[in-house]
């Protein structure tokens, strides 16, 4: 077997959220036997941008804020990979937030996986748009207002069986063809903005309500404008299509580009412009 | 008297939605079916529909990649179109005006020219009941001054409208009308003011830059697409999301040019052959994820169709003004080539070089090209799909990659080039990014390693320097004094130097058809002569600069610029050159 390049050690602070984030996304994909050479990890700019040094997978640095049209790319290009998209907050509802919306709509089949931590940890301390006690964005909310969205989830780096729990489910409905997986994760910053005691105040855990229903959109946007009148923060799976299907789809790295194969259909194209 | 022309010009004018364009594809079809060579263009606001515009042909029995010096017929369909671009007729030319609105307007047109004045909209409408069919009637008389055969008007006529049979009938009715109007200004049949040279028939296509360049980079297996709508770029989108699926690609629109360029870059990272096409200020977005290619070293070919800037600029008009960002845009150092074809032809060939290219250096390849270029239609011969050879590179396969005993995404080469393997392939796994990295693609800012990786990047050019497509030479090869330009110059100086040469002056022409790396031939060229106009259309001379600064400073290069929106023509060139060289 080909010696590839040794996993990096992570670059995060002790106490970091994201050391539980990578520890639930390699115990998914450990669940679910994905070959590594199959995964594909593609990370924003921040602190979270890192984490796919530390995989041992394909692992791409997307520039800051584009790592969804990036992961949309190469997942059209070949959706036989396992597509995983992973970033900040900053990353993902700040400088690439135009991207997010677009993605909801698109509905690929690729998971994306958001490291909220209201801080740009890697600049040291400026707020971001999920910044505690400022004007802030709910992307679950913004994922719930689109028709085609079809899986939305929220974890806590303090409950990591739970949040191995979604990022399994997560990448199982994007690897069965469903649809884009939104998954954000609470992944506090204890340098700059340690939100560990307000978070574990304000979180409440859905999939521990049994009143609960994942798969009714309008139930789903209600509750949850509800819990954030009350200063709560839903955690579990918030929102799941139930009509979301298995799809399959063309894999353009699979497909022919020897000329020799087309001609026909080339000479058929270009007899059009004949005069 | 009788005047036999080898090289006609034709305009229709009048408001969008007249149809100008109708007129001018019935007299293409007449003047392609005698074996002329044909370039047509248009010029229109960027509005929907209404304001002035025009539809221009002209057909030649030599191939030519641009408009003559003046129009020949032109049919106005409105005294505005007599007063915007009456001053384009040739002196005894000919022009067709429909009156329906009111009488010629005074003092626009040249005093010899011949006005058969008809009101072709008010007869269509009593006639047929559509004003339409006013075009039809036009390219009746038309068709009666260039000494057509009736019948040879009405085939091109019927084949026009053969996908819809019930309007047949009326366009015949309409031409025939058109017939009897010519005779009444005694035009008869086979017998009219203007006769063509006989030419022989080839098997040719009519294809805009877009398009042959679009067609080209499908036929050198580009799999992915993601554009933005953009004029004058647009129709590369447009075909890619036409024909990409056919052969088991993708095609995106995206939400902005910011999401299309990464798009490709995800694309390009499984291996996927991957295209974006835009215009300057799409250009200007986009250049992040191109200096991202270049870093992170992802094959990525863009076409930029350029339009005058800055800013919005004016979307519909052509200009070359994007050439300094293309060369030296985005933040830090990185290899990338920039190609510029001259006509449909090259677009088509350099299209399949800028894939390959771009699979070898691993980096960003542009295809320039400009408004005229991108949307002018030319005839040329049928492409040579079968001879399209598709270059992997180093692309490993799974077999090559299995046989070593350890896989670097950046390896350090004597070449600077590195095998590469995509996601999916047992082995092959690593790490792509756009921060300085080592061989693994680790992130790293050890000195040594930095300069060793620019060092290694940058070589990759020098590697593929023998496979950059050469210059076109045309004039006289020994001549002191050269003329050089790229783009939509490129036919027009030909053209004028072939004029200019009967009038014995010689110039030496070159067209590069590789801008950047800027080719030892091209200096060459520079460096030998005493004197280069480089033509061009911006405002900065940005192509006599780059090359006044890479090659020898002997002061030989001077710029013949033209930045109003508007073409050379070749008698405004010859002008321009004959004045440069009294002075």
């Amino acid at each position: 077997m080909t010696a590839t390049y040794r996993p990096v050690e992570p670059i995060w602070c002790a106490g970091c959220g994201h050391f539980g984030v990578e520890a639930a996304l390699a115990g998914a994909l450990a669940d679910l036997v994905i070959p590594k050479h199959e995964t594909l990890v593609l990370a924003g700019i921040g602190c979270s941008g890192t984490i796919q040094n530390n995989l041992g997978a394909y692992g791409y640095h997307a520039l800051h804020g584009r790592v969804l049209p990036t992961a949309a790319g190469a997942w059209e290009a070949n959706p036989d990979l396992t597509v995983i998209a992973a970033g900040g907050d900053g990353d993902g509802y700040a400088i690439g937030m135009g991207h997010l919306i677009h993605t909801f709509r698109r509905n690929p089949s690729f998971t994306y996986i958001v490291m909220n931590n209201g801080i740009y940890g890697l600049t040291k301390g400026q707020n971001s748009p999920t910044r505690q006690g400022t004007a802030t964005i709910d992307a679950i909310l913004l994922g719930l207002s689109v028709l085609e969205t079809t899986f939305i989830a929220r974890g806590f780096t303090r409950a990591p069986d739970q949040l191995r729990r979604l990022t399994t489910a997560a990448l199982t409905h994007a690897r069965e063809g469903r649809g884009f997986a939104f998954l954000e994760v609470l992944s506090p910053c204890v340098t700059y903005n340690d939100t560990y005691p307000v978070w574990e105040a304000e979180q409440l855990d859905l999939d521990a309500d049994d009143g609960y229903d994942p798969t009714d959109r309008s139930a789903a946007f209600t509750r949850v404008v509800d819990l954030q009148s009350q200063n709560r923060i839903p955690i579990g799976l918030i929102y799941r299509d139930p009509a979301a299907e298995s799809r399959s789809f063309v894999n353009p790295a699979a497909s022919s580009i020897e000329p020799a194969s087309h001609v026909e259909s080339y000479m058929d194209v270009m007899s059009r412009y004949r005069i | 008297m009788t005047a036999v022309l080898s090289d006609v010009n034709a305009m229709v004018a009048g408001q969008g939605g007249d149809g100008s364009l109708t007129v001018i594809t019935l007299l293409g079809n007449v003047l392609a079916r005698r074996g002329f060579h044909l370039y047509s263009t248009r010029n229109v606001a960027s509005r929907i529909k209404g304001g002035p515009a025009a539809a221009l042909l002209r057909g030649s029995s030599e191939p030519r990649s641009g408009m003559g010096d003046d129009v020949d017929i032109f049919v106005a369909f409105d005294d505005e179109a007599i007063e915007t671009v009456g001053s384009r007729v040739a002196p005894g030319g000919f022009v067709v005006y429909d009156s329906s609105a009111g009488p010629l307007p005074s003092g626009f047109l040249p005093e010899e020219t011949t006005v058969i004045e008809i009101p072709f909209g008010r007869f269509a409408v009593r006639d047929l009941r559509r004003e339409l069919f006013k075009n039809s009637l036009a390219f009746g008389v038309i068709s009666r001054i260039l000494s057509f055969a009736d019948a040879e008007a009405a085939a091109v006529l019927e084949e026009r409208f053969a996908a819809r049979p019930e309007l047949v009938a009326r366009n015949l009715q309409a031409l025939r009308e058109g017939f009897a109007f010519a005779d009444e200004h005694g035009f008869a049949e086979n017998a009219g003011p203007i006769r063509l040279t006989d030419t022989p028939s080839e098997d040719r296509i009519l294809i805009s830059g877009n398009h042959a360049a679009a067609f080209g980079f499908l036929v050198a297996g580009v799999r992915f697409f993601a554009g933005y709508p953009i004029t004058p770029a647009t129709e590369v989108l447009e075909f890619m999301t036409r024909h990409i699926g056919t052969y088991g690609g993708a095609a995106i629109q995206a939400e902005d040019e910011l999401a299309a360029v990464n798009m490709a870059l995800g694309a390009s990272l499984t291996g996927v052959r991957s295209l974006v096409a835009t215009s300057g200020p799409g250009i200007s977005l986009m250049q992040e994820g191109i200096g991202h290619a270049g870093a992170a070293e992802l094959p990525l070919v863009v076409i930029d169709a350029q339009r005058s800037g800055p800013s919005t600029g004016m979307p519909t008009k052509s200009e070359q003004s994007d050439i300094g960002m293309l060369v030296h845009g985005g933040n830090g150092d990185f290899p990338r080539i920039v190609l510029a074809p001259g006509d449909p032809s090259q677009a088509f060939d350099l299209a399949v070089a800028a894939t390959n290219l771009a699979q070898w250096i691993q980096g960003p390849v542009y295809l320039m090209l400009d408004q005229a270029l991108s949307q002018d239609s030319v005839t040329v011969p049928l492409f040579d799909v079968t001879g399209v050879e598709i270059d992997a590179g180093l692309r490993l396969t799974q077999r090559q990659l299995d046989t070593l005993d350890e896989y670097r995404r950046y390896a350090i080469t004597e070449d600077g080039l590195s095998p590469l393997a995509v996601p999916g392939m047992p082995g092959g796994m690593s790490l792509v990014t756009g921060n300085e990295h080592d061989e693994w693609g680790r992130v790293s800012t050890d000195p040594g390693n930095r300069a060793a990786m620019m060092d290694k990047r940058a070589r990759k050019i020098d590697a593929v320097k023998d496979d950059l497509p050469k210059g076109l030479r045309f004039g006289d090869e020994t001549g002191p004094v050269g003329i050089l330009g790229v783009g939509m110059e490129s036919g027009v100086m030909r053209e004028a130097v072939e004029r200019l040469a009967v009038d014995g002056i010689s110039l030496a022409g070159l067209q590069p058809r590789t801008i950047w790396p800027v080719l030892d031939e091209t200096l060459a060229f520079i460096a030998s002569r005493e004197r280069v106009y480089v033509v061009e259309h911006n405002h900065e001379g940005q192509l006599a600069q780059i090359l006044a600064s890479i090659g020898e400073a002997n002061g030989s290069v001077r710029s013949i610029l033209k930045y109003d929106g508007v073409p050379f023509t070749p008698g405004e060139l010859i002008d321009r050159i004959v004045l440069e060289e009294s002075t």
